[in-house]
């Protein structure tokens, strides 16, 4: 019992050694890897810092008589699988077992064949680790415990197998066996712990960033909603900057800088030309430029002094073509991360996303506009000469009238020729349909009544310009103007729960699913509301055949006034 | 003087063009209504020379109204109307003229000028345009019958009767009209049948025939129908 505790002690105590080493290179990030495992040049820095543990393994192992070393070399040769894979497992634990040959001794063969075993058992676990669970999973401190507990007892049959020249390997086995396998179990299971909380600390990292990247987003997106506009860069390079917490940041389009904030921003000035080769070449191939500052370095072309060294350049593309690019720059002494870097990508990515979405609306807000002036074009010549013709009539028996009737047309064209993109009030879109509706009340003086009932309250409601007018116009064209007897016009705006009802109505029935220009007027009303308050909102129509035609426009109540 | 009718549903342009008209002078206008439903009995009452008609009026187009007309009565036609879209249509419909408003005095004065010229003329073939509704007046309402609906039309002291299922309607168009534009079929010289709502034709003694409807109402065949009747019934059943 003595013995075991001494040797127990022993060996834990020289693995704390490389316990401590390890923990403090998981933090370097020169043995960083992706979830997929080391690749390269890493695989091969990989293989020597484990081939260097696990050979430490063997010398600060505790001599036993006949050549006997007690050891940990089984936690270096098992490690390196699980973090590199059966191959890294394979090369590590034959190049320590190569060495436990060349120390000798009567166990070498069994303790080289042992090394060489559990470093492919470690990288089977990954392998199946990587089967059953996903990329980058490592296994926890329970199943490597377990598998170094196994594959030990399997290096003692080795030791009483393969011992022909020891006297007595089942004694060895005996002495060594219980703290040798404690000992691996345990430096195993915190070395998996010790990774695991590194993986962790790499997602939450990671997590932040992505936080990070959507907070940006969302701060530009009011900024870039009319696009990439050189007015609102430098607000939106000053937030990248708060939010990344980079040392300058710089916004560019395809030939010019046209922001930049952080340092060296008395030397890089915005407006300015484009000098650095790295971002001619985002521009050029679409692909993110990475100067890391350490086997790149930022050379800055315009001072020496510029206090910046890396850079990473993101393209910002627009149907696949490059617009412009972010720059994230960082000071000497101060290297991004590749949590960092990856940041970068993602608010390129973003960003062009709001970008393209701006284009999008910019383009539908034409389109709609292009439309409605078509629209309008159609219907007014119709409109216009009847009118005139009624002037022209009433002229003759009441000049007053017909100056009125002019002021009217005079003030319905006025209206008809705003921009039709802009908002209207309630009130300006009554006075619209208001002018309208005089004149047609003169034209059919015998067979039209209009009944107009509004909440006073709603007239500062905002709606899209030429909202009611096509609405009205069009209860004129297809209903009142196809009965034969007298036709009676409603107009009512009132409020419901949550929302305004705005019911233009007339007592024809004759509306049909318009398929023409009509009914093009009614979609792009419908549309433009949409647009504005969202798609749960907008037109309906309700026709009782012979006795009513409703068009109901629903609008959100807007918020009381405080 | 030239006898007119005026038809526009505004009463301002109505009232507009006949002022016009007075001042220009040599033209009685002898009737002015608002609608092709009234207008239909004014023509026909007054048998003016010259019918001034608005192209957009309601239910029925200006166009619509002189396919109603009777084409031994009909008059010289100038369209009058707001915008100059239908200008083509118009003269495909062989429209004497056609005016655009609001009216200019000079161009009406050529207009009448061109009437009087050759007013004892004819007026020409009217292009056949389909009649698809017939305006029917009620004691209270004028209703548009779908000639689809109809079974048959009958003529009499009267007036015309337009048959349908659901009962009989009054119409100011003739016999004339609805046998070459509405494409229903002469059986007898007071009737008119729709092939597509014939059930079985009862052949009876030398006097002629009778034609069972689907809904069960009959209609006489006269004898010197009877023949093309058979031909238009078989050659409809020999296509299904």
């Amino acid at each position: 019992m003595g013995l075991f505790l001494s040797l127990l002690y022993s060996l834990v105590g020289a693995m704390s050694a490389f316990m401590a080493l390890f923990y403090v290179l998981s933090r370097a990030r020169i043995l960083e890897a992706g979830p997929e495992g080391p690749r390269g040049p890493t695989l091969v820095l990989y293989w020597i810092f484990f081939a260097g543990i696990t050979i430490t393994g063997s010398y600060l192992g505790i001599q036993l008589p006949d050549g006997v070393i007690a050891n940990t070399r089984a936690v270096g040769a098992m490690v390196s699988g699980f973090v590199g894979g059966p191959w890294l497992g394979l090369a590590v634990g034959a190049t320590a077992g190569a060495h436990r040959l060349w120390l000798g001794g009567t166990t070498a063969v069994a303790g080289a064949l042992a090394t060489v075993m559990e470093g492919v058992v470690g990288g089977l676990v990954r392998w199946w680790l990587e089967r059953t669970e996903g990329a980058g999973r490592l296994p926890g401190w329970r199943l490597g415990a377990g598998v170094t507990i196994a594959t030990e007892l399997v290096h003692m049959g080795f030791v009483v197998l393969f011992s022909p020249a020891n006297p007595d390997p089942l004694r060895v086995a005996e002495v060594i066996g219980p703290p040798m396998i404690m000992a691996n179990a345990m430096g195993v299971a915190l070395f998996a712990l010790v990774m695991r909380d590194r993986q962790r600390d790499r997602e939450q990292v990671q997590a932040d960033s992505s936080a990070r990247a959507l907070r940006t987003a969302r701060r530009t997106l009011g900024l870039l909603a009319r696009g990439y506009d050189a007015a609102r860069l430098p607000e939106v390079a000053r937030i990248i900057k708060e939010e990344t917490g980079a040392g300058a940041v710089c916004l560019t389009d395809a030939s010019q800088v046209l922001a930049f904030e952080g340092l060296g921003a008395d030397h890089h000035r915005a407006p300015g030309p484009i000098v650095s080769h790295y971002t001619r070449r985002a521009i050029e191939t679409g692909e993110v430029v990475f100067a890391d500052g350490r086997t790149e370095h930022y050379n800055c072309p315009i001072s020496r002094d510029c206090p910046l060294d890396s850079v990473l350049i993101a393209p910002l593309s627009l149907d696949g073509v490059v617009i412009g690019t972010v720059q994230v720059f960082e000071p000497r002494h101060h290297r991004f991360s590749s949590v960092n870097r990856s940041l970068g990508e993602g608010l390129a990515s973003l960003l062009s996303a709001q970008l393209l979405a701006a284009r999008y609306q910019e383009a539908k807000g034409l389109l709609t506009e292009q439309e409605l002036k078509l629209v309008q074009a159609q219907v007014n010549p119709h409109f216009l000469f009847n009118a005139l013709n009624t002037v022209a009539a009433v002229l003759r028996v009441d000049p007053e009238r017909a100056r009125g009737l002019l002021l009217h047309l005079a003030a319905f064209f006025r209206k008809n020729l705003k921009r039709p993109a802009a908002l209207a009030t309630l009130r300006e879109e009554l006075e619209h349909v208001g002018a309208y509706l005089e004149i047609e009340k003169a034209r059919f003086a015998d067979r039209l009544t209009v009944e107009t009932e509004v909440d006073p309250t709603l007239l500062d409601l905002k709606l899209p310009a030429f909202t009611l007018q096509p609405l009205v116009e069009n209860a004129f064209k297809h209903g009142l103007s196809r009965t034969l007897g007298p036709g009676t016009a409603r107009i009512r705006v009132r409020r419901g729960p949550g929302e305004v009802l705005i019911e233009i109505e007339d007592d024809a029935g004759a509306y049909l699913e318009p398929a023409n220009a009509d009914g093009l007027g009614m979609r792009l009303v419908d549309k433009r509301i949409k647009n504005l308050v969202g798609p749960g909102w907008g037109l309906a129509v309700a026709c009782v055949p012979g006795e009513l035609t409703r068009v109901t426009v629903r609008v959100p109540l807007p918020e009381a006034p405080a | 003087m030239i006898r007119a009718v005026v038809v526009d549903d505004e009463a301002l342009a109505r009232d507009e063009l006949v002022a016009l008209l007075r001042e220009v002078g040599g033209v009685e206008v002898v009737a002015s209504c608002a609608n092709a439903v009234e207008a239909l009995p004014a023509v026909r009452k007054e048998r003016p020379d010259v019918l001034f008609l608005d192209v957009q009026m309601p239910a029925i187009s200006g166009f619509e109204l002189l396919a109603m007309l009777d084409p031994d009565t009909l008059p010289r036609v100038v369209f009058v109307t707001a915008h100059d879209e239908f200008a083509v249509k118009a003269f495909e419909q062989n429209a004497s003229d056609y005016l655009l408003k609001p009216v200019e005095r000079a161009r009406l004065a050529r207009t009448l000028e061109r009437l009087g010229h050759n007013g004892g003329g004819s007026p020409g073939a009217l292009a056949a345009r389909a009649i698809t509704r017939i305006p029917c007046l009620g004691p209270r309402s004028i209703r548009l019958v779908d000639v689809a609906e109809v079974e048959s039309v009958r003529s009499s002291e009267a007036g015309v009767y337009v048959v349908t299922p659901a009962g009989e309607h009054f119409t100011e168009l003739t016999l004339r009209v609805l046998e070459e534009r509405a494409g229903l079929f002469r059986c007898h010289k007071q009737h008119l049948v729709n092939v597509d709502r014939v059930a079985e034709i009862l052949l009876g003694d030398e006097e002629g025939a009778a034609i069972r409807t689907r809904s069960g109402g009959t209609v006489p065949v006269s004898r010197r129908f009877l023949s093309a009747l058979k031909e238009r019934l078989g050659l409809s059943w020999a296509k299904p």
